[in-house]
């Protein structure tokens, strides 16, 4: 009984969703150009059956006489299939010879007459003129046109007489028949053709369409093997020579009088080896494709290990909950059948059988309410696959057998909803399921579009939009929501205050996991800078900042310098702008009218005052504060302004100042190492120094060597060096212009000279730093002091010095 | 006794989905003021829709004609709203059918009286220096054009 069990070849029919989802061998080319349609992709014949269904509901035609032709029109499933409507007035297949044919079996009698080529251009006139449509539809068209030779009313010897027409005339007529629902059947005329002259062996009869009708009960036909290789672009034809007509299903279709006869989409070359290459990817969009169900697989597999093409087992629980009954399409059931069955011997990129529609009218006709019931023809290997067609028959849909109001079922998708939510849903659910019971269904079943979206495309759709649901960050996302229910919660809890305590369920809401898709750029060992690859996600970066933090001492204490530098400036600023009005004092006073001149020398006077007064020691009047010196000439602009400042100061200040200049020479010669800023101040300091008393000389003198090791690096710097010359030199005036210098007096004077002159002995030359200028004197004030030999040495170092300027 | 057919399947639970609307008769209102009336087959995830035995109809005051289309696949986008029509209940209407010539003859009466209306009113503010900006005769680059 379960012939096909025997049978290795494997039918290629199935490339559903299984396969496809795996994205194996098959060709998903044809599926993904049109999406899920294109497996059934018949829609031309569908739109001609769906339009012939309009038209007779208008015209009400007759059946045609076409008993014996519908019947005989086989020839490879192509053109069975590509009967249209008319094809269902052909008289019931019960009528038929049983189907138990061997390929070999005589045909009925008109294909006899034919042989081989007659065999073909009667079965294309068969289908020709048993089409109303196609006749008439190819009457105008070109010459030779076979269809105008078609008898409308064919009938074989008819068919007979016009066998040499045919086969010259078929490229031709193929052509010049006008397009539209004539092209489906008009390919179906050469694939016929291109079977049947691979030597085609008569078919045995078969109604198709019958089969299709009834989904079940296929019973057993013997094959032929040699007739299955021919039979490669004809795998429905063979899975019905195998599977062999169904019986006669309850007439569920015939009310209407559709024909549900199946139209196979021409068997399409989907080689690799011609076109391009088969596309694996789903692109988004597409809706899923008739489910098949794991068992069935299973069956397969077990069975037909040798099995190419088979569905791959759908390792997809989480769409096919176990709670969710699962409406298994006609086309599962068909593939199940024909997977066994028959390979051709290239994967063909045939689809499952039915059409969209058809299905949907399969899916109409279960929803009307199967007769049959639980009780399944179990044809299928183990019997277990009709299992899930019947064998879980969803208590709400097989009504007879079950009494309960269905259950409300707990999706898998409605996991993310608060347990609140739910119950809310479940009851309105039932109450509406309550009433609506009765006359949606009874209307459903008039409708013949209906189910045009499975089941599983539903799903789908709403798989995706739940999909926006999810979050990873619930309260941040619908915090209005969460804390909707969490307060409803809570009321009820208070109300009923712990009878129940099931509402103290906590939320669960699914949280996907946030992912952390920073990029970071490549970074080879050893080389400049990063790889970069830039993307949509990941812009590429114009400037790699970094972000450095700095600690908090390392702050304040930046901070601390910085205030300590701007007040230094501050300070030098608001000196200079009393300088500069000191200085402008001159012009003002000049312009000014003569009784107001009191007045500005007055201001002029404070100036000047506060001038000084700010450089000097708080409580000393005769002495520059060290400090403020110091922080004034740190900056550049305090040396300018000092420079500038000395000439306006009254002698005895400015003397200080220079004084306090000589006292800090060391450290302003530290600071100054950058850029020599003190060299502005030679002038007005010689100027003061000219100016000095011989004791105030020596006094700067003093100050100049100060402490160990100060003179030396004095020396180093070139102002020192200048200042210490202009001492010398003032002091060497002094001696020999004025005969009663005092400064020979007290022994400073020379024990300084002598200090200075063994330290200019002492001092390497390169640290002596070349002094701005050298008074022409300086000789002979050391000749005072040294002796000849000193004095030689002295000469040559400053000779040096000098002549290194 | 039987149950519905139906299964009971709740999608979108708490959401506005129109699963539950499939192969229901539905009135849609387009973005471009069209009213179409149609059996809704199929949906997909952007409210795109297949009509079919899909019928437009046009309402001119209390009078509305049908103009039979076919099917319809309109692009979620363009909907304004749409709605399930009780069957029963479409019947009990106080709108007027009237055939499809006639109601389009109205409907452009209509048309041109509002144009009218639009014109005479457009010239009165530009005659007050009020320039309103008309989106029909504007172009995409807010240029206006008069011929």
């Amino acid at each position: 009984m379960f012939r096909f069990q025997s049978l290795d070849e494997d039918c290629t029919l199935e490339k559903e969703e299984g396969l496809v989802e795996e994205e194996d061998e098959i060709d998903q080319f044809n599926d993904d150009t049109f999406g899920d349609g294109a497996i059934d992709d018949d829609w031309q014949e569908e739109h001609k059956r769906l339009a012939e269904l309009e038209e007779r509901k208008n015209d009400g035609l007759g059946g045609l006489g076409l008993g014996g032709l519908g019947m005989r029109g086989m020839g490879g499933d192509s053109s069975t299939v590509q009967l249209p409507p008319p094809a269902s007035r052909v008289p019931h297949p019960s009528s038929l010879p049983p189907p138990h044919h061997s390929l070999s079996s005589m045909p009925p009698l008109g294909l006899e007459e034919m042989g081989g080529g007659d065999l073909a251009e009667s079965l294309a006139m068969l289908i020709l003129g048993a089409d109303p449509a196609i006749a008439s539809v190819g009457g105008p068209a070109g010459p030779g046109d076979r269809s105008t030779g078609l008898p409308p009313p064919p009938s074989m010897p008819q068919q007979h007489h016009h066998p040499s027409q045919l086969p010259s005339h078929h490229q031709l007529t193929l052509s010049g028949l006008p397009p539209g629902p004539l092209h489906p059947s008009l390919l179906s005329y050469q694939q016929h053709q291109h079977l049947l002259r691979r030597g085609g062996a008569p078919m045995p009869q078969m109604n198709s369409h019958n089969i299709w009708e009834n989904n079940m009960g296929f019973g057993p036909v013997s094959v032929t093997p040699g007739l299955i290789t021919q039979m490669e672009d004809s795998p429905l034809l063979s899975i019905i020579k195998e599977v062999g007509l169904p019986n006669r299903p309850p007439p569920v279709m015939s009310e209407d009088g559709r024909d549900l006869s199946e139209r196979a989409p021409p068997p399409r070359s989907s080689s690799p080896v011609i076109g391009s290459p088969p596309v694996r990817a789903v692109p988004i969009g597409t809706p899923p494709k008739q489910p098949m169900s794991h068992a069935m697989n299973h069956q397969q597999q077990i069975h037909h290990p040798t099995t190419v093409h088979v569905r791959a087992p759908v390792h997809h629980q989480h769409r096919y909950p176990p709670s969710f009954p699962e409406r298994i399409s006609p086309n599962t059931l068909l593939n199940m059948a024909n997977s066994p069955l028959c390979r051709p011997p290239f994967p063909a990129g045939v689809g499952p059988v039915l059409s969209q529609i058809q299905r949907a009218q399969m899916l109409n006709s279960q929803v009307a309410g199967f007769p049959r019931g639980c009780q399944g023809p179990p044809l299928l290997p183990g019997g277990g696959g009709f299992r899930p067609f019947f064998g879980q028959p969803p208590p709400h849909r097989m009504g007879p057998h079950h009494n309960h109001i269905p259950c409300p079922i707990i999706r898998h998708n409605t996991t993310h909803l608060h347990p609140q939510h739910r119950r809310m849903l479940t009851q309105r659910m039932q109450s509406r399921g309550g009433e609506r019971g009765g006359r949606v269904g009874d209307w459903r079943s008039r409708d013949p579009y209906s189910n045009l979206m499975t089941q599983r495309e539903k799903e789908w759709v709403a798989k995706i939009q739940m999909m926006q649901l999810q979050s990873t960050d619930p309260y941040l996302d619908d915090y209005y929501y969460q804390n909707y229910f969490e307060k409803m919660e809570k009321r009820q809890e208070r109300d009923r205050d712990g009878v129940r305590k099931e509402h103290t369920t906590k939320l669960i809401t699914p949280q996907v996991a946030k992912l952390e898709h920073t990029y970071r750029p490549v970074q080879f060992a050893g080389s400049l800078g990063k790889l970069t690859v830039s993307s949509v996600n990941n812009p590429r970066k114009m400037i790699d900042t970094v972000v450095t933090s700095r600690t908090d001492d390392e702050e304040k204490r930046e901070k601390q310098v910085w205030n300590k530098r701007r007040q230094i400036l501050y300070t030098v600023e608001k000196m200079y702008s009393l300088l500069l009005e000191v200085q402008d004092f001159e012009k003002r006073f000049m312009q000014t009218p003569e009784e107001q001149r009191e007045a500005l020398l007055e201001q002029h006077k404070t100036h000047t005052l506060q001038l000084y007064a700010s450089l000097k020691e708080k409580e000393w009047d005769d002495r520059v504060s060290d400090e403020q010196c110091l922080l004034i000439m740190s900056v550049r602009k305090g040396k300018r302004l000092i420079s500038r400042l000395i000439p306006f100061l009254p002698p005895l200040q400015a003397a200080t100042v220079v004084m306090g200049i000589a006292r800090n020479l060391t450290a302003l010669a530290k600071k100054d190492k950058q850029d020599q800023a003190l060299c502005w101040l030679v002038e007005p300091v010689a100027v003061v120094i000219s100016s000095l008393s011989s004791a105030a000389l020596t006094d700067l003198l003093q100050e100049l060597q100060g402490s160990e090791g100060q003179l030396s690096k004095v020396l180093q710097n070139k102002f020192g060096v200048t200042l210490l010359y202009l001492i010398l030199s003032e002091g060497e005036r002094m001696q020999s212009s004025d005969l009663n210098c005092q400064l020979m007096d007290d022994n400073r004077w020379t024990e300084l000279v002598f200090s200075v002159t063994r330290e200019l002995l002492n001092v390497p030359p390169s640290s002596l730093s070349p002094p701005l200028f050298t008074p022409p004197n300086l000789l002979s004030l050391f000749s005072r002091y040294v002796d000849r030999q000193r004095l030689e040495l002295l000469q040559e170092k400053l000779q040096i010095s000098a002549l290194s300027r | 006794m039987r149950f519905t057919s139906r299964p009971k399947m709740n999608y979108m639970p708490g959401t506005a989905s129109l699963i539950e609307d499939i192969d229901k008769k539905h009135l849609v209102l387009l973005r471009d003021g069209r009213t179409l009336i149609g059996f809704l087959r199929s949906i997909d995830q952007f409210a795109n829709l297949v009509l079919q035995q899909t019928v437009e109809r046009i309402h001119v005051g209390k009078r509305y004609g049908d103009i039979p289309r076919g099917i319809f696949i309109v692009r979620g986008e363009n909907v304004v709203l749409l709605g399930e029509i009780d069957l029963e209940k479409e019947s009990d209407t106080s709108l007027q059918q009237v055939c499809i010539e006639d109601i389009l003859e109205e409907q452009r009466l209509q048309q041109q009286s509002r144009q009218e209306a639009e014109k005479t009113k457009h010239l009165a503010l530009k005659e007050r220096g009020l320039v309103m900006p008309r989106p029909d005769i504007m172009d995409e680059y807010g240029v206006q054009h008069q011929y």
